[in-house]
């Protein structure tokens, strides 16, 4: 478990005290996240925001950085089908992410701590959704005893 | 300077290609390790895959010796043995083991004169890139479906990875071992970057942009999002650990696997493997027996399956088996020219001493001196579900292909 000190600031953690890394594009993840902050909407504080220009550049690499640095889950958020602002990438990260999680199945371990989503830069709740996905996801791994750490 | 070779778990290729080591070394060779009696060496080098058992030898060793090198993939990286790895058998990197800087000399069958070079301090040259010296071309367009390795390659010079096979090629440095001469796509054995296998998943999983995904609908603020279901995309690779993970998988950065374990290493390394990959691992972990490991993996699923194979066929392979009885020979007596002949033999049937040429059917592409490639080039065949047996070897694969149990006898 990574300290909140060692994010740079002192967070309160929840009640699951969870530490999820989400890759968030910058048109409709990051958006997503500003208009949920805009209309005070939830969302857990577990969540930490990795910023990507579009998930087309999330790697396999970077999303095992992140579980191999202490990450309990990881989700990437690119635009919608059809609105991705560089023609393709969420598509390409769906791909890339789905290899990894047969990866995961095949090692013995579970493929529900990995996802990519999709989410409108105009609707808060599409990101607020998202995370609890990620979360519920999470516990379902934790209880069949399938996330990295023992 | 006084250098030890020492042999630890697994196949003994690079121990016996250490043999090639120039003169002016004071070499001593240890194929026990644990009962090595000690004395002060120059230069350690290890080969094999590493075991938690193996710690204490390796102390020892890392205690009286100046510098240590990892030789070959299994000590570097875990090699071809890590995909045991998969299944909770706990195989280390040589760097992780021993709390020392090690020089790592990658590559199944490690190259001897690299390993030369780090005798004398030199790091391997990282430079070169395989797809620099192959000469294939890429035509730089998204796959719409992955071919399986079971078609024969029809020799056209367009890059294994548009054509939709899994080559590793990208992430890999060019060596003398040069699967891709052999129309067989690179192994992967030699990384040119760091986290090779992750990066290539990234490459290759974006190459099948084409290839259906499957998603669904979040149920939470109206969204989509990937789906767990099945879909072309896995079905497309159906082993993604033994495509990307080849040599690499204790070293990768993910857990120990909790898949279930047959029990042994080498069963552990086989089951989950696809059908037309089994002769490529046979070659690349059976040693100084790997011929008949490989050729025994090759007949028992022609005999069972039903596979023609011609006249001419046949005798290349009794010709690879008598080289590999001059082989034993050769590294028994310790003789260098002796085994020089008989590698340089077996390169010239078998395309390399990871024997890519050898393959259901027959061979992949001609060989040197022969003219008539249709008496030995055939190997179109068609999964057939079953069980396998031949020489030392059983084993059994279900209706995908996909390997379910596999037993090897030893002599």
């Amino acid at each position: 478990m990574v300290e909140s000190k060692k994010r740079g600031c002192d967070i309160p953690r929840d009640r699951h005290d969870h530490n999820i890394v989400v890759f968030a594009c910058n048109e409709c993840g990051q958006g997503a996240f500003n208009t949920a902050g805009v209309a005070r909407m939830m969302y857990d504080a577990s969540v930490t925001i990795v910023p990507v220009q579009c998930s087309g550049m999330i790697s396999p690499a970077m999303i095992m950085d992140a579980l191999a640095e202490g990450a309990d889950a990881v989700g990437c958020i690119g635009c919608c089908f059809g609105a991705c602002h560089f023609v393709n990438g969420n598509f390409l990260n769906m791909h890339r992410v789905k290899m990894m999680k047969k990866l995961f199945l095949e090692m013995g371990y579970s493929d529900q701590i990995i996802n990519h989503y999709t989410a409108r830069a105009a609707e808060g709740e599409t990101a607020v959704g998202d995370v609890e996905d990620i979360l519920e996801r999470l516990e379902r791994a934790e209880k069949e005893g399938g996330t990295f750490k023992q | 300077m006084k250098v030890g070779i020492f042999q630890f778990n697994g196949c003994d290729k690079c121990f016996a290609e250490s043999l090639l080591l120039g003169g002016g070394h004071e070499v001593e060779r240890v194929s026990v390790p644990a009962s090595w009696k000690g004395g002060k060496l120059d230069v350690a080098v290890i080969t094999g895959y590493l075991l938690p058992k193996d710690k204490s030898a390796l102390d020892k060793i890392a205690a009286s010796s100046g510098k240590m090198i990892a030789y070959g993939s299994c000590a570097t990286t875990g090699g071809v043995f890590g995909l045991a790895y998969q299944r909770g058998n706990d195989i280390h990197p040589l760097s992780t083991l021993v709390p020392k800087e090690i020089l790592n000399v990658d590559g199944c069958l490690g190259e001897v004169e690299e390993l030369e070079a780090a005798l004398w301090g030199k790091i391997p040259n990282d430079k070169s890139k395989l797809c620099e010296a192959c000469s294939r071309h890429s035509t730089c367009q998204y796959l719409d479906d992955v071919v399986r390795q079971l078609e024969i390659e029809d020799g056209d010079e367009v890059c294994f990875n548009n054509k939709g096979f899994l080559c590793s090629g990208y992430v890999a440095r060019s060596c003398k071992e040069n699967c891709v001469g052999s129309g067989t796509p690179c192994r992967g054995c030699k990384p040119s970057i760091k986290d090779p296998s992750f990066r290539m998943l990234g490459m290759f999983a974006t190459l099948m942009a084409n290839v259906e995904v499957a998603t669904e609908a979040t149920g939470k603020g109206g969204t989509d999002k990937l789906a767990d279901a099945p879909d072309a995309l896995t079905r497309s690779v159906p082993d993604v650990s033994g495509s990307l993970f080849r040599f690499s998988l204790p070293a990768s950065r993910l857990p120990l696997g909790k898949a279930p374990s047959a029990g042994n290493v080498l069963s552990d390394v086989f089951i989950g493997r696809p059908i037309e990959e089994l002769p490529l691992i046979t070659g690349l972990l059976g040693g100084l027996k790997s011929i008949s490991f490989t050729l025994d993996v090759v007949e028992a699923y022609e005999n069972g399956a039903g596979l023609a194979v011609s006249e001419k066929t046949k005798a290349l392979r009794r010709e690879l088996l008598a080289l590999e009885k001059d082989l034993q020979a050769a590294v028994a007596k310790g003789n260098k020219e002796a085994y020089k002949a008989a590698t340089s033999a077996i390169r010239k049937v078998a395309g390399n001493m990871n024997l890519s040429n050898v393959y259901f059917g027959g061979f992949k592409v001609p060989i040197q001196g022969y003219d008539d490639t249709t008496d030995y080039r055939s190997h179109v065949f068609e999964i057939k579900a079953g069980k396998y047996a031949s020489g030392s070897v059983v084993y059994e694969i279900d209706s995908s292909g996909l390997v379910i149990a596999f037993t090897r006898k030893e002599e």
